[in-house]
């Protein structure tokens, strides 16, 4: 039997380029089929139905229809739009890392529900506090997590000693943390402290909600921020673009103070 | 296209069709089908295609006022003094300065970006016009901004930014009316259309 020419999803849309004369190319990341582009016909016409239900950012319940490239996109209904979220420029920004990071990391054709929460969770982390790094920093360990990369934190990557408490140092490429005895040649091996190990653990043992009651002085919040994105750029294998606005728009914060 | 050459076309047809296909939306079919349309066309009209593009790209310039593309500079908006110099629109792209022209209802000046503010896409604050925009914004006869990018995610962040940056508490900012488009449907429209129809609600 010919598999059916329809199926239904529920998706966070990421990102859409301008597709023709008026339709649309969605890039979006599903429950049940992970990273998903598919085309809304005549999308960017104001009468359109489907206008305004494709924003980037936005939970949706779609029908689509297989198609002979691309599929097409012939339902959309909002499930939740982020309004809070899409009226504060910082995590509008914050937004369109994370969209960024779940494009990067998402696959085609190979469902990841753990990281389609973790976007939904995180972003309505970063709804309810927008000046907050720490739901961006907890995203960027939990996707390890999920994709299966997930760093050491608790033994030694080199000697498998467990770690005693004390400065130690990381590498994404010997895939953790290392104690002082062992050096290999690494040249992204950096220095990890205690109180960043201690924060880094605290995420890993919990949720979003919890990892984000906790206080983190700006000293702690930029080692664990060098850290993670270097460890996410590393695996992503490319520059993060979407960093660059998000530094300038924590820069200028700064400044203001 | 990827191939160097269209197999079994002659390499200036070939370089045409390559060409062609460089163009935004039209695919590699579409620009095998309009080189053999250019090719089939009497030599005049070819010819008249190929100046035509030739002096767009050589004498079309930006306004230094509006960063519109003109001819000459100011362009025909900025130099026109029956145009309000107190009130500034805020747009896009270059084709919507035309829509909005087309509805004959505002009579104030123009700027354009030339694109949005998209971190995803590596475009940031730099990439686009705003540096003019805000030095423009010191003159102190303009009296309001009307922020008219799109009411997309990338839209909305550009006019928050110029919000945050343009620096003149005398400056009423102002942005496009949200709501419902003539044509449309209640059934089919997303919830923040809907409630910021509702939040601009008028009398009747």
């Amino acid at each position: 039997m010919a598999p059916p020419r329809t199926y239904r999803c529920e998706a966070i849309t990421l990102s859409h380029t301008p597709l023709g004369e008026a339709d649309l190319l969605v890039t979006m990341y599903t429950r049940d089929q992970g990273k998903v582009r598919a085309v809304g016909k005549g999308a960017r016409r104001s009468t359109s139905k489907l206008m305004g239900h494709l924003e980037p950012l936005t939970i949706v319940k779609l029908s689509l229809a297989h198609g002979r490239n691309m599929d097409v996109i012939s339902q959309a209904e909002v499930v939740d739009g982020f309004a809070t979220l899409k009226g504060d420029l910082t995590a509008i920004a914050k937004g369109q890392y994370l969209a960024e990071l779940v494009g990067g990391f998402g696959a085609e054709e190979s469902a990841n529900p753990g990281l389609f929460q973790l976007m939904i969770d995180t972003l309505r982390a970063v709804a309810a506090n927008p000046q907050s790094d720490t739901p961006l920093r907890f995203f960027e360990l939990h996707l390890l997590q999920v994709s299966g990369l997930s760093p050491e934190l608790y033994q030694c990557v080199e000697c498998r000693v467990e770690l005693e408490p004390g400065a130690h140092r990381f590498s994404p490429n010997v895939g953790g943390t290392l104690c002082l005895e062992c050096s290999p040649d690494d040249a992204h091996l950096r220095p990890l402290s205690l109180r960043a190990l201690k924060i880094l653990r605290h995420f890993d043992r919990s949720n979003i909600y919890e990892a984000c009651n906790i206080a983190i002085d700006d000293e702690l919040a930029e080692e664990l921020k060098s850290l993670l994105l270097t460890t996410v750029s590393y695996w992503l294998g490319k520059e993060i673009r979407s960093n660059s606005f998000l530094e300038r728009l924590h820069n200028e914060s700064l400044s203001e103070v | 296209m990827t191939q160097d050459n269209v197999p079994g076309a002659a390499p200036s047809l070939s370089r045409l069709v390559q060409e062609l296909n460089r163009l935004p939306g039209i695919g590699p079919k579409s620009a095998q089908r309009l080189a053999y349309y250019i090719i089939r066309l009497p030599d005049e009209e070819a010819t008249a295609l190929a100046d035509a593009v030739t002096a767009a790209k050589q004498n079309i310039i930006f306004c230094e006022h509006c960063q519109n593309l003109t001819d000459a500079s100011p362009c025909s908006i900025c130099s026109d003094p029956r145009r309000d110099q107190t009130i500034v629109c805020v747009v896009e792209e270059p084709l919507d300065i035309l829509a909005l022209e087309r509805t004959r209802s505002y009579r104030g000046l123009y700027h354009v970006l030339h694109g949005v503010i998209s971190p995803i896409n590596g475009i940031g604050p730099d990439q686009i016009k705003l540096k003019e925009l805000f030095s423009r914004l010191a003159q102190p006869d303009l009296v309001e901004l009307v922020v008219a990018t799109n009411p997309t995610l990338e839209g909305e962040a550009t006019a928050m930014y110029i919000r945050r940056h343009q620096g003149r508490e005398d400056l009423r900012v102002t942005h496009l009316a949200r709501g419902l488009p003539v044509g449309g449907s209640l059934e089919y429209s997303d919830e923040t259309t809907l409630s910021r129809a509702f939040q601009g609600r008028q009398e009747l």
